[in-house]
C-alpha cells in the first residue's frame, strides 16, 4: 500500500516535468523545421547566383535578371498546379498536353495570319474552357475509375498533344498579329516583365487557396490520409477532381502565354516545361507522397532550376552538353533535398 | 419512459444486438451509463467490442434493441448523427491529420458556416484556432492550436482527438459521451500517467467509456467495469467490488496459469550469444554494456528518452552505431546489417508492427515462410502445399484464430499478427536469439498470456532474448535478467536469479 502511494506521487511528478520537457520540445522542434529547409534552399540559390556572377558579369545585370524572371514566369505559372496536384500524393504529367492544346486553341480563334475568327475576349475563355475539359476528364478518370493519375495523365499529355497537332493541320504557321500582344510577356511594367506579374499573381491565389480555402486544406488532408479523409465525411472526391481541373487551368494560361511569347501557334509549345516544373516541386522540398510542401518552396525550386539554366549558357557551357549537366544537377540536388525524409529502415518505393 | 424527477442516463442500451450473416457479434447488451461516470469496457479480441462500440458511433446500425441518448431514442445513419447526439469516439488508430494544425484536427467535424470555414470554404483562422482552444480548454489542455499534429508526442494526440470527440457536443451545449478505445495501449509509462489524469478530468464534463487491455489501468481510471464475452455483457460490476483476478477469469473464461518463472543466477560456464560492449551513438546511448546468454530472457526497462530501442535494433542492424562493438555467437565486426543479423539467427518482432513485422496484403502463410521458409523450400522455390501445412502447424502451435492461413494478415486482429509475426522467426532452424520490441502492445490478457507462454517455450529451448517490456510488471513477470536504461546509460543490472529488486528500485532508475 506504501509503496502504491509513492510510486503514484512519483508518477505525478513524472507527468508535470514531463509535460514541461514535452511542450518546449514542441515549440523548439516547430521553430528549427520552419526555417531549416526554405533556409538551405535560399542559402543554395545564393551560392548558385554567386558562382555564375563571378564567371560572367552579364549575369548580374538588370536586362538578364529581367531575362531570367521572363523564362521562370511560364513554369512559374505551370508549378502552382503541379504543386497543388503533388500535395495530393499524385502526379501531373499532361502539362505539355494542356499547353498545346490552349495555346492553338487560342491563337486559332485570335487574330493570326491565317485568318479566321478572332473572337478577342472569347478565345480566351474557349481556349481554357479547352484546358478545363482535359483536366476534369483527368480528375474524374483517376477518381471515378481509380487509374493511377500517373498513367492518365501520360495519356493526356498526348491526347492534348493530338488536339494540337489536329488543330495546327497541314497549313501554314499561324502567326500572332495583334500587335499590343506580340513581345507583351517580356515588355516591362513597374520594373518586372508582365508574364512575371501573371505569375506573382497566380503565386499569391495558389498561396491563398492552400493556407485558407476548404479546397486546399482538403488538398493537404488528402495527402496525409486518404482513408481518414473520407471517414472524415470531407469532400474527397470533389477535391481531387477540383485539383486537376485547377492545374490544367494554369497549365492552359501558360500555354497561352508560351504561345504570345514565341508569338507563332505550335503544338509544342509547352516543350520543356514539365522538366523544370516536377523537378522544381521535389526540389522545393515539396513530397512526392503528398501532403507535405507548399506554394513558396516550389517558387524557390523554379528560380534555381531557371537561373541554373541562365547561368550555364551565360557561362559558355556548350548547348550539347547542357541537359546532361541540367540533368546530373537536377538528381544531385534531389538526392540532397531528400536526404532527411529517407525511411527509418532506408526503403524505398 | 423516463421518470421525469431524476436526469435521464447519458446512455442507455436496452437489448442491442447486431448480426454479421449467421455471426452474432452483440447479442442483448443493455447497459446505462450515467452523467460524470467512467465506465470500463473488457473482452479479448472477438468479444464484440468494437462492434458495440462502432454501433455507439453511427458506423453500424443495430439489428434490434434499443439506443437512447439523454433519454431520447436514436437511429444513427452515420457518424455525424453520432457526434451531433454527443458520443466521439476516439479509435485505437490515429486519425488525426499529422500535416495539419490542432485546430483543423478539432474542427474537423464542425460543418461549414458554422464554425471558423464559411460557406464558400473560405478560412477565418482566427475563429478556427479560438474554437479549437475552447475545446482543449474544456478538457483542461494548453496545447497551441497552431501547432502542427507532427510534432506533438502520443499522449498529446490523443488529447487532441479527446478534444475532437467532444467538440461537437460542446458547441451544442449536451453532455459529451467520449468512447476512448484502447487510447494507452502505445503509450509509455509516463505518458499513460498523463492520460489517466486527464480522463479523470473528462467526468466533470460527460462521462467516458474506456476501453483496454491492461486491467490494472482500468482498475485505476474507472468506476464501474462491464465485460463482454462471446457478444455479451457477462458482468457489471463497479471497480470496488471486484479484483484484476476476477475480471481476467471473466473475461477470459479460464484462470491465468502463469507459473511462477523458475529462476536461476547466470552459470559461470555459459558463455554470452549476444555481447554489446560499450556501444555508443551520439544523443541516444553510450557506453552500453550488454550480455544475452541462452535460454536467458533479459529485459531492458527504460523511459522513453532512454535509447533502449535504439541499443536493441542497433543488435539487429536495423540502426547504425558510433562506437563499441556487438558480438553475435561469436561473430563481431563493425559492420552489421539486418541480414548479417539474420544469417548469424537473430530474430526481431519490432515495434512497429504494421510497417516492419509483417506484409499485410501477402496471406499468413506467406508471412511465416518469409525470411525462413524451412521445409517449405525447395531449393529456391517454395511449395504451396508444404508452405500451408507448416502453417497450419503455427496456427495451431500458437493458437492462431482464424485457423484460415490463406487469408490476408491485415484481416487478422492484432494479437493474431503478432503471433505470426513471432512464427516467422520460429519458423528458423537456427534461431540463437530472438529480440521482442514491445511484443505485448494492444495484445488482449488472453492473447498475451499466449506469446509470453510461447517466449517462455523458446526460451527454454536454448534461445536468449532480448526484451523490451511495456511494463516493469511485465519485466518481472517474464525475465531473467533486468537491464535499466536512463539517458542512454546503463543504471541498474539485475540478475533475478539472486536478486530481488521492487518495483520502485526499478522505477527510481529509470527517472
Amino acid at each position: 500500500m506504501v509503496h502504491k502511494v509513492v510510486a503514484e506521487q512519483v508518477a505525478g511528478g513524472i507527468s508535470t516535468t514531463a509535460i514541461r520537457i514535452r511542450e518546449s520540445g514542441i515549440e523548439r522542434r516547430a521553430r528549427f523545421r520552419g526555417l531549416a529547409e526554405p533556409l538551405s534552399l535560399l542559402v543554395a540559390l545564393a551560392v548558385l547566383i554567386g558562382v555564375f556572377s563571378l564567371l560572367n558579369e552579364r549575369f548580374l545585370t538588370a536586362s538578364n535578371l529581367q531575362n531570367v524572371l521572363t523564362q521562370s514566369a511560364i513554369p512559374l505559372i505551370v508549378a502552382v498546379g503541379a504543386t497543388l496536384v503533388i500535395l495530393l500524393g499524385s502526379i501531373d504529367l499532361s502539362v505539355e498536353g494542356v499547353m498545346g492544346a490552349t495555346g492553338m486553341t487560342w491563337i486559332l480563334l485570335s487574330a493570326n495570319s491565317r485568318g479566321g475568327a478572332d473572337l478577342g475576349p472569347w478565345a480566351w475563355v474557349i481556349a481554357l474552357g479547352v484546358a478545363l475539359v482535359i483536366g476534369v476528364a483527368s480528375g474524374l478518370i483517376f477518381t471515378a475509375l481509380k487509374v493511377p493519375s500517373f498513367i492518365v495523365t501520360l495519356g493526356m499529355w498526348y491526347v492534348g498533344l493530338g488536339i494540337a497537332t489536329m488543330l495546327y493541320g497541314t497549313d501554314l504557321l499561324p502567326r500572332l498579329e495583334d500587335e499590343g500582344l506580340k513581345g507583351w510577356t517580356s515588355r516591362i511594367s513597374f520594373g518586372l516583365p508582365n508574364s512575371f506579374w501573371v505569375a506573382l499573381l497566380v503565386i499569391g491565389l495558389g498561396i491563398f487557396v492552400l493556407r485558407s480555402t476548404r479546397i486546399g486544406r482538403v488538398t493537404l488532408a488528402i495527402g496525409n490520409s486518404e482513408t481518414i479523409v473520407r471517414s472524415a465525411g470531407l469532400p474527397a472526391f470533389r477535391v481531387k477532381v477540383a485539383v486537376f481541373a485547377i492545374a490544367a487551368l494554369l497549365s492552359g494560361l501558360g500555354g497561352i502565354l508560351a504561345t504570345v511569347q514565341l508569338d507563332i501557334g505550335s503544338p509544342t509549345v509547352g516543350s520543356g516545361v514539365l522538366f523544370i516544373v516536377i523537378p522544381a516541386v521535389v526540389i522545393g522540398g515539396t513530397h512526392l507522397g503528398g501532403g507535405k510542401g507548399g506554394i513558396l518552396r516550389t517558387v524557390l525550386g523554379v528560380f534555381l532550376l531557371t537561373i541554373l539554366n541562365n547561368g550555364l549558357i551565360l557561362s559558355g557551357v556548350e548547348s550539347s552538353y547542357q541537359s546532361a549537366v541540367t540533368g546530373a544537377i537536377l538528381v544531385a540536388a534531389i538526392v540532397f533535398a531528400a536526404w532527411s525524409q529517407r525511411d527509418r529502415l532506408q526503403v524505398a518505393k | 419512459m423516463n421518470d421525469v424527477t431524476t436526469t435521464p442516463a447519458v446512455l442507455r442500451l436496452d437489448s442491442v444486438s447486431k448480426s454479421f450473416g449467421s455471426n452474432r457479434a452483440v447479442r442483448k447488451v443493455s447497459l446505462n451509463i450515467q452523467s460524470g461516470e467512467v465506465i470500463g469496457l473488457i473482452g479479448e479480441n472477438g468479444a464484440g467490442k468494437s462492434t458495440l462500440l462502432k454501433m455507439l458511433s453511427g458506423n453500424y446500425r443495430h439489428d434490434e434493441g434499443t439506443i437512447a441518448v439523454n433519454g431520447r431514442e436514436v437511429q444513427f445513419r452515420g457518424p455525424a448523427d453520432a457526434l451531433r447526439a454527443g458520443i466521439g469516439v476516439v479509435h485505437q488508430e490515429q486519425s488525426l491529420f499529422t500535416n495539419l494544425t490542432i485546430a483543423e484536427n478539432i474542427e474537423v467535424n464542425t460543418p461549414m458556416g458554422r464554425g471558423g470555414v464559411n460557406r464558400l470554404g473560405l478560412y477565418n483562422w482566427r475563429r478556427l484556432y479560438a474554437d479549437a482552444a475552447q475545446a482543449l480548454d474544456l478538457i483542461g489542455s494548453h496545447l497551441n492550436p497552431k501547432t502542427r499534429v507532427s510534432d506533438l508526442s502520443f499522449v498529446d494526440r490523443q488529447m487532441v482527438e479527446i478534444a475532437r470527440a467532444i467538440r461537437v457536443s460542446a458547441a451544442s451545449h449536451t453532455t459529451p459521451l467520449v468512447i476512448l478505445d484502447e487510447p494507452t495501449a502505445i503509450l509509455e509509462r509516463t505518458e499513460t500517467a498523463i492520460l489517466e489524469r486527464e480522463i479523470s478530468k473528462l467526468r466533470d464534463i460527460g462521462s467516458v467509456i474506456f476501453v483496454s487491455h491492461r486491467l490494472d489501468e482500468v482498475m485505476r481510471i474507472c468506476d464501474r467495469v462491464v465485460v463482454m464475452r462471446d457478444g455479451e455483457l457477462i458482468a457489471d460490476r463497479p471497480v470496488d467490488d471486484v479484483t484484476e483476478e476476477e475480471l481476467f477469469r471473466l473475461m477470459v473464461g479460464r484462470e491465468t496459469h502463469a507459473a511462477v518463472r523458475n529462476r536461476r543466477s547466470i552459470e559461470a560456464t555459459s558463455s554470452p550469444i549476444i555481447s554489446i560492449h560499450d556501444l555508443t551513438r551520439a544523443g541516444s546511448y553510450a557506453d552500453v554494456s550488454i550480455d544475452a546468454y541462452p535460454g536467458r530472457v533479459l529485459a531492458i526497462l527504460g523511459t522513453s528518452g532512454s535509447g533502449r530501442e535504439s541499443v536493441v535494433r542497433a543488435v539487429f542492424g536495423a540502426e547504425g552505431f558510433d562506437s563499441g562493438s556487438v558480438s553475435i555467437a561469436g561473430y563481431s565486426g563493425h559492420q552489421l546489417s539486418i541480414k548479417r543479423a539474420v544469417d548469424l539467427g537473430v530474430g526481431y518482432v519490432p515495434a512497429e508492427r504494421k510497417t516492419e513485422g509483417m506484409v499485410g496484403e501477402m496471406p499468413a502463410d506467406q508471412n511465416i515462410t518469409l525470411t525462413h521458409p524451412g521445409s517449405a523450400a525447395v531449393g529456391p522455390f517454395e511449395l504451396p502445399r508444404r508452405r500451408l501445412s507448416l502453417a497450419r502447424m503455427w496456427f495451431e502451435k500458437l493458437d492462431i484464430r482464424p485457423r484460415e492461413p490463406l487469408h490476408m494478415l491485415q484481416d487478422f486482429s492484432g494479437g493474431n499478427q503478432q503471433k505470426v509475426v513471432l512464427a516467422k522467426w520460429l519458423n528458423s532452424s537456427n534461431l540463437k536469439a530472438l529480440v521482442l520490441d514491445h511484443p505485448l502492445r494492444g495484445l488482449d490478457p488472453g492473447a498475451a498470456e499466449t506469446v509470453n507462454a510461447q517466449i517462455r517455450s523458446v526460451c527454454d529451448g536454448g534461445t536468449a532474448i532480448i526484451l523490451i517490456p511495456d511494463t516493469i510488471d511485465e519485466a518481472l513477470d517474464i525475465a531473467d535478467d533486468i537491464v535499466v536504461m536512463r539517458d542512454g546509460r546503463i543504471s541498474g543490472v539485475f540478475d533475478l536469479g539472486h536478486d530481488n529488486p521492487a518495483t520502485l528500485d526499478l522505477l527510481e532508475r529509470m527517472l
